[in-house]
């Protein structure tokens, strides 16, 4: 038997190698195949009971169906607060005060940084901001901050005990604090050059004049959207 | 140097073999799984009736279309009616005023305006009403890839001593920017896409890449289990929508895992 040239089986291996690639290519791009498949066909549109009807009946309808929707409308509508209510969003550290028909105030906050402060012995603290539809819980003046746990634990400090002098920090939660539950809070900051960036251990840390405006305009029971 | 000796009709042979392949795949891996589909919707079609537009006049045919319209819009605010009921925050896409909606207890908390709208053909194709009452929800994503975490959780070990506490309040680690492409599916065998208006990518064209390997092996393997899982359906009607990144990174992190969808078409 003759023995097959080096080229030739260097072509046969390319051929291959070219149809294993174009049979690849086929099911890769399959979705827009299935694209060009479905263009030769077309369906027949079925009006169904509709038409039955004359004009007089159809116009009828839309008229009936454009008063439900009207309804609709207002339904929807009525479910946004009366009162003046707060929307933050997580992502680009923003938020709109507002009421149902206008915007009272919006600007850039500060919220959770989704830091994972691992402690070891299986001590975790993950420092997100809660999203959902939150109430204003309590509103205080010049609040006072009592460190947490993780605040010590953070900074590598001995954690002292519950009511330990040494938890109290006044000043850094700015002059009003808005009391989101959980331990969350909407409040100042020193830090005013970090707002507009997820810094924070899951309050909410706003601007000192838009502090004021949000503690001025929200009430006790009044809604804060967090996405 | 030796002339390669590669014959005119072997030349012709491979790339006829090569058109060849191409048609048996294209029937059986395409058109067979689409003309299914085509069977499946027509079915649904002849359900309702075999009456065709073509018996009506065109005043009686548009005001048709108006009642349908109007009626799938009532239907749009029906069931963001209901998802106003759930806790969770749900996603309107309202295609008519080109607008993609975050809605919590039927409250809008966040409008982007949609610049550009894709639409399959399948998706296209489909009689209105089915369109209006199978593929506009609300659906219930069961699955999605994305370009970004949903929480882009750091690890961080308390500091060691006090310079390094103080580093971190000097200066925070400034979140990188990441370009925003996300594929919602459901179980209608639709998928929705938020994908960043921008062309110019604003994190690595690796991390561009890894999510562009990713949607196209979720189609492939999609493709693949509809030739051999038995009730798998062969085509996937696709809606792609492009919103500016910030308010697609919004979106996509705003939601929940297994978010309710709405579309008004």
């Amino acid at each position: 038997m003759e023995k097959p040239e080096k080229k030739n089986i260097l072509l046969i291996l390319l051929a291959f190698f070219i149809t294993v690639c174009v049979i690849f290519l086929c099911l890769a791009k399959s979705q827009t195949l299935k694209e060009v498949a479905i263009s030769f066909y077309s369906y027949r549109d079925s009006p169904g009971d509709l038409a039955q009807k004359d004009s007089v009946q159809l116009t009828r309808q839309i008229k009936e169906t454009q008063r439900r929707i009207s309804v609709l409308q207002k339904r929807i509508e009525n479910l946004s607060p009366t009162t003046p209510y707060l929307i933050i969003n997580t992502t680009k550290n923003t938020f709109v005060l507002r009421t149902k028909k206008s915007i009272i105030r919006e600007g850039i906050c500060s919220t959770g940084s989704y830091i994972l402060l691992d402690a070891g012995d299986g001590q975790q603290w993950i420092f997100k901001t809660p999203k959902g539809q939150l109430r204003i819980l309590g509103k205080r003046t010049n609040p006072v901050w009592i460190k947490p746990d993780w605040a010590f634990i953070e900074e590598n400090l001995p954690v002292p005990s519950i009511n330990d002098p040494d938890r109290l920090e006044p000043g850094s939660l700015g002059d009003y604090a808005l009391s989101l539950g959980d331990g969350y809070m909407i409040h100042g900051t020193l830090y005013q050059r970090f707002l507009g960036l997820p810094v924070t251990h899951g309050c909410v840390r706003l601007g000192d004049d838009d502090l004021k405006t949000v503690y001025e305009n929200m009430e006790i029971g009044s809604k804060v959207f967090i996405f | 140097m030796k002339k390669l000796n590669i014959s005119k009709k072997s030349i012709i042979t491979f790339f006829a073999s090569q058109i060849a392949i191409v048609v048996v795949i294209f029937i059986l891996f395409d058109l067979i799984p689409v003309t299914r589909e085509y069977g499946t919707i027509s079915d649904k079609v002849r359900e309702r009736g075999e009456n065709t537009t073509a018996r009506l006049s065109k005043e009686q045919s548009n005001l048709i279309d108006m009642v349908r319209i109007n009626e799938h819009h009532e239907s749009y605010l029906r069931n963001a009616l209901k998802l106003s009921k759930i806790d969770s925050i749900s996603l309107l896409i309202d295609l008519r005023d080109s607008l993609a909606i975050l809605s919590l207890k039927g409250v809008s908390i966040f409008e982007s305006k949609i610049s550009r709208i894709q639409i399959n053909n399948g998706l296209k194709k489909l009689p209105d009403f089915l369109r209006d009452s199978l593929y506009s929800g609300p659906l219930q994503s069961i699955e999605d890839i994305s370009s970004i975490e949903k929480f882009p959780i750091v690890v961080k070990k308390p500091a060691k001593d006090t310079s390094e506490v103080n580093k971190t309040e000097a200066a925070p680690t400034i979140p990188k920017q990441n370009d925003v492409f996300v594929l919602m599916a459901f179980d209608n065998n639709m998928v929705i896409e938020i994908d960043q208006q921008e062309s110019k990518l604003a994190g690595s064209w690796l991390a561009h890449m890894k999510y562009k390997r990713q949607h196209s092996g979720w189609f492939l393997s999609k493709n693949i289990k509809s030739l051999f899982g038995s009730g798998q359906r062969g085509y996937i009607y696709q809606l792609k929508i492009e919103i500016p990144r910030e308010d697609a990174g919004s979106i996509y992190r705003a939601l929940p895992i297994k978010p309710f969808v709405l579309v008004r078409y």
